[in-house]
């Protein structure tokens, strides 16, 4: 059979499934779904057909793509529902978390120790604090920390202060978590360095604030929105040490094929640290600044650190099991 | 690894559960710049109507909440904004699709929204250093499948979505039908058959210094080998199976 033979026999074939694969890629109505199936399945037919017998670029180009689309019709994915999302929230994440519980410590490890040490360096040499500041850091904590008359409440009486910040936290912290996410492809060089460069920066924020400003204007400020933020970043922090690990410890995997699996592992994470780091932006937009009781400020953000805690070690805990 | 085979072209062969093999075609770095470049334009685009409008809407709103809304859109545009476009219908951003790629998982089927919002977030890392997209052009150059590192990661490709048809140039007609004289394999078999069809697209020296790169197969060289191929692939096409009837 020659290809004009061939073409002939099935020209009026295949374009009835052109027509058909046409009316479901525009989501038309009148498209009988059911056939596609057996018609994509003579479609594969004619394409080894043509293959094998070479009838030429021309024609096996054309069936070739006429394979692809209807492959991509047949093979779509869902999009994603609230039945998804939902499952996300009260089993994936957590589950994902607690899975990685080796690297959740590894990563407040590495947050909380530079934090620790420069923090409390400040009682005993201020100059190493300052110098990590700098002029413009330190003057900008004198502002919003400076003493109760000063206080970081007053920078946001002007109307619509809130949301700025609001969307200003939004930008740079997600941000920020997502750098922390991508730089662990680097074998997790990117991720140590935001760990820790953001445990000694705040660390020095900390110190500085406790020997030279209002300790407590400060406190009352970040307890808030701490467990959500920090949780976030740290969470984020798991996800690039997952890339990066998987590069550097491939197990008997080929390195691409681990940094798929890797990947795959570290998406929820990267989407949870997202949504915590979101809420943190409300928390910290909308309530942190609130001249309220200390006490009152204190006691919602150790309520938050407690919640957390809950629901990271309890959370789906028995549809994890079952999946 | 040893599966590097060199290869004449970029198509990629993956096979389907239908028991058939489906050929992609790879989108090189050159392309990819051009739709990067045509986004960049249309985030420019975007950015203008924001500031006009956020210009006048400042007048109502107050400046706090004209900056805290730029913020919320700047995040949007800076990670976001290729990721919505590759996990909706199109599975390419504007740019992409104005020259005629989309992103693919390696096996040919669609993109999930998690993979488009990985191999975008990871994208920073290829942008890497200072934005001259380093990175991602080095690992796009040392894989098969042109996968900056975010493709990597992800498992995705990205490939021409329509295959430009083939512009159709008469060409010589073959003398007659000669055998091959040796047995090919597939790919030898395939080359030896798209030099036939492309033949009319070049000039009659270019065919002949084209043939005079198989004159093992042909056993002869200049206008005498290219008929000689032409003859082959002749036969390859039209006369190999069933004893030849026509």
């Amino acid at each position: 059979m020659t290809v004009g033979d061939f073409e002939d026999r099935n020209r009026e074939r295949w374009a009835e499934y052109e027509r058909l694969v046409e009316d479901l890629e525009k989501g038309r109505k009148n498209a009988d779904a059911s056939g596609l199936p057996r018609r994509f399945r003579e479609l594969c037919i004619d394409l080894s057909l043509a293959e094998f017998r070479m009838y030429g670029e021309r024609l096996e180009g054309r069936l070739n793509e006429l394979v692809i689309r209807g492959y991509e019709l047949l093979y779509r994915h869902r999009r994603t529902g609230w039945e998804k999302i939902a499952r996300f929230l009260v089993v994936e994440f957590p589950t994902a978390v607690r899975r990685e519980w080796r690297l959740f410590w590894l990563c407040n490890l590495v947050f909380w120790l530079p934090f620790f040490v420069v923090m409390l360096s400040a009682r005993h040499d201020i100059q190493w604090v300052q110098a990590i500041l700098g002029a413009d850091g330190m003057a900008s904590m004198d502002a919003m920390y400076g003493g109760r008359e000063q206080q970081v409440e007053h920078l946001r009486e002007q109307y619509g202060a809130n949301f700025m910040m609001f969307g200003h936290y939004i930008r740079n912290n997600v941000g920020i978590d997502f750098q922390t996410f991508a730089g662990g492809i680097v074998a997790g060089v990117g991720t140590l360095f935001f760990l820790v460069f953001n445990g000694i920066y705040m660390g020095a924020a900390a110190g500085y604030v406790n020997e030279a400003c209002d300790p407590e204007s400060f406190w009352t400020f970040v307890s808030g929105h701490s467990s959500y933020e920090l949780l976030g970043m740290v969470v984020a922090g798991m996800a690039g040490m997952r890339l990066g690990l998987s590069l550097l410890c491939p197990g008997r995997l080929p390195r691409t094929r681990a940094l798929v699996e890797a990947a795959r592992k570290a998406l929820p994470l990267i989407f949870g640290a997202m949504m915590l780091t979101t809420l943190a932006a409300v928390v910290e937009g909308f309530w942190s600044a609130r001249l309220l009781p200390s006490e009152l400020k204190y006691g919602v953000g150790i309520a938050g650190w407690v919640l957390h805690a809950a629901y990271f070690l309890l959370a789906g805990r028995r549809a994890g099991h079952a999946a | 690894m040893s599966a590097y085979e060199a290869k004449v072209d970029t198509l990629q062969a993956v096979e389907l559960a239908e028991g058939v093999e489906i050929r992609l075609r790879m989108a090189g770095p050159l392309l990819r710049l051009a739709a990067y470049l045509i986004d960049l334009c249309i985030k420019t685009g975007i950015w203008i109507v924001v500031f006009l409008v956020m210009m006048v809407a400042g007048v109502a709103l107050g400046d706090k909440v004209t900056a805290g809304l730029l913020a919320l859109i700047g995040f949007f545009m800076e990670w976001l904004y290729p990721t919505l476009f590759e996990a909706g219908r199109w599975s390419a951003t504007p740019g992409k699709r104005a020259v005629g790629l989309k992103v693919v998982q390696v096996t040919g089927s669609p993109i999930t929204v998690g993979q488009a919002f990985l191999r975008n977030i990871l994208r920073w890392i290829d942008a890497m250093p200072f934005f001259t997209y380093g990175f991602g052009m080095a690992s796009c150059l040392a894989t098969r499948r042109f996968q900056r590192l975010g493709d990597l990661a992800a498992g995705t490709v990205v490939i021409y979505d329509r295959q430009p048809a083939l512009p159709v140039v008469a060409a010589p007609p073959p003398i007659g039908a000669v055998p091959l004289p040796v047995g090919l394999t597939a790919d030898e078999t395939r080359t030896l058959v798209l030099f036939r069809e492309r033949a009319g697209l070049w000039s009659a020296g270019r065919r002949e210094e084209i043939a005079d790169q198989a004159e093992v197969l042909s056993g002869a060289r200049g206008a005498a080998g290219v008929a000689r191929l032409m003859a082959m692939a002749h036969w390859v096409q039209e006369k190999r199976q069933g004893g030849g009837k026509r």
